[in-house]
């Protein structure tokens, strides 16, 4: 039973870190409709940051995590203004868009390996400590992981719903022309959305570093964010953490009573299933409310 | 800026949509305090103008000066300079409620006090939007949907209201509702409006001035209640034979 607790706590802690990257998929896609595939490079690159800053020059954790969110808005707001919005302005398909992204997220990733190399780093962090409750040992990291996570999805939350930027953000994602007649103005809209969703991969980036390596293709896992906003519903946020935490959950109980080789079977297994029945996903709705 | 120059001025305007003309050469006015009217059939260009002076479309050559000013290119700082369009179609947020589109209208302005002040002119105009506050605005009726879209377009406070066809699909019975209000928008708080519509006999009836576009071009200019009389608006736009 203990190791049953366990293994839910820790599934949620890396469900919330999945969320994360699934509310910022969800994010871009319901305002622009497509899939910023550049995602995994800025989680990648945000976990690079951090790692450099505590290995290299020897910073405290947090400092780190700072300085790592800070370069990843930089790099995903920048990337914004040089594949995106050239393409946007000229009101190229979608399709375009997933291209350019495609192609920003190679270039980052190769750099990435090409600048420091494609070995595997641990993360210079305690992270196996555990304490507990009980005769439940919970990883101290875990722990910090899941609450971090929860407390930005709630801020999140709160700008989108309670602050007037927060209302043109969700404007623009029901009907951006619309929007820009209220007085929106696109450019801050792109802005907002991709340094919140830059912060969001770096976060997910350092988390995911400390619990597993440090390595140019990590944002592979991104894989998996995609699978649970789609789950959820693409382009809702609700549904994209509701999807990630069932997905953290299954995945970690698969690994611990079946076999971790099966893991990744399962999440697609999971994925087909889930579409067969909810062709929208869970939480997806076909018409126009996506935040 | 001279007292008697034109609040809205389009000068020899030209757009294209691909390579296709939708206007060419353009010419009208709308002065402070007038409901101007532009009437027209389907695909005459009536809501590319629109579209234009509200900068959504941008425009091929000539010129459109707001109070002596050339106009912004970016739609949200039109309305920052006080030019808002309610678009054809409605295009309420229909997710999200009343309230919340209100509060999008209100999008440029800061000040709550005054905000407050045009939510209880909006009430007295339509009573109907105060009982449906919490609502979401896909909820709404057609014609409710339109009084949220004007209404919308007011909280921003606007020195030129901008009329995309106000009566589409809505009942004969909605529709004189809405127009009644659009004059008093104008009668009662001062507000200038532009108004594009198909419905020709109802738009010249409320209307100071208009303007008749046939394909692109301006056809004919004049009083509202002339060109009510005029032989060729009667058979082309108002079905009158005679």
């Amino acid at each position: 039973m203990e190791l049953f607790f366990q293994q839910i706590v820790s599934g949620i802690s890396i469900g919330a870190v999945y969320s994360l990257l699934a509310v910022g998929y969800a994010l871009v896609y319901s305002v622009y409709n497509f899939t910023n595939w550049a995602f995994d490079a800025f989680m990648a690159f945000g976990a690079f940051m951090a790692f450099y800053a505590i290995s290299l020059f020897f910073m405290p954790f947090w400092a780190a995590a700072l300085i790592s969110i800070v370069l990843t808005i930089v790099l995903s707001v920048g990337s914004e203004r040089l594949a995106y919005r050239p393409l946007r302005l000229r009101k190229a398909p979608r399709l375009f868009m997933m291209i350019s992204a495609m192609g920003a997220n190679l270039m980052i990733v190769n750099l990435l390996n090409l600048i420091f190399g494609g070995s595997f780093r641990r993360f210079p962090v305690d992270a196996a400590k555990p304490f507990f409750i009980g005769n439940v040992s919970i990883g101290r990291m875990d722990l910090l992981a899941g609450a971090i996570s929860f407390a930005i999805l709630a801020l999140l939350w709160w700008f989108l719903y309670r602050t007037k930027p927060g209302l043109g953000v969700r404007a623009s994602s029901i009907d951006i022309m619309t929007a820009s007649l209220m007085g929106v103005n696109n450019d801050a809209v792109a802005f907002i959305i991709f340094a919140v969703t830059g912060a969001l991969s770096s976060v997910a980036g350092v988390f995911y570093g400390i619990k597993y390596a440090v390595f140019p293709y990590m944002g592979l896992v991104t894989i998996k964010a995609m699978i649970a906003s789609i789950v959820g519903g693409l382009g809702s946020l609700p549904g994209a953490v509701v999807g990630s935490l069932i997905l953290g959950v299954l995945e970690t109980l698969v690994a611990g009573y079946i076999s971790s080789t099966y893991r990744d079977l399962f999440s697609f297994l999971f994925l087909v299933i889930i579409l067969l029945f909810f062709p929208n996903g869970l939480m997806g709705k076909s018409g126009d409310e996506k935040l | 800026m001279s007292a008697n120059s034109p609040l809205l001025d389009v000068q020899n305007l030209v757009v294209h949509y691909g390579g296709i003309c939708a206007l060419n050469s353009v010419n009208l006015h709308v002065d402070s305090g007038e409901i101007v009217a532009v009437i027209g059939a389907n695909g005459a260009g009536k809501s590319t103008l629109m579209r234009t002076i509200a900068a959504v479309k941008t425009f091929t050559s000539g010129a459109v000066l707001f109070n002596g000013q050339p106009l912004k290119k970016d739609a949200s700082r039109v309305v920052r300079d006080g030019i808002t369009l309610v678009p054809e179609g409605r295009r309420i947020f229909a997710p999200l409620t009343v309230r919340e589109n209100l509060m999008l209208g209100a999008y440029t302005r800061s000040d709550r006090k005054e905000q407050e002040e045009t939510l209880e002119e909006i009430y007295a105009l339509f009573p109907r939007l105060k009982e449906r506050l919490h609502q979401r605005g896909g909820t709404l009726s057609g014609g409710e949907q339109q009084m949220l879209a004007v209404a919308r377009a007011m909280m921003s406070k606007p020195r030129l209201l901008l009329l995309d066809e106000p009566s589409l699909g809505l009942a004969p019975i909605v529709i004189d509702a809405m127009f009644d209000a659009i004059v008093k928008l104008n009668r009662e708080l001062g507000l200038t409006i532009l108004v594009v519509e198909q419905n020709a006999s109802l738009a010249l009836e409320m209307c100071h001035r208009a303007y008749v576009l046939e394909t692109g071009t301006i056809r004919m200019e004049g009083r509202g209640s002339d060109l009510l009389q005029d032989k060729r608006v009667m058979e082309s736009y108002l079905g009158i034979t005679g």
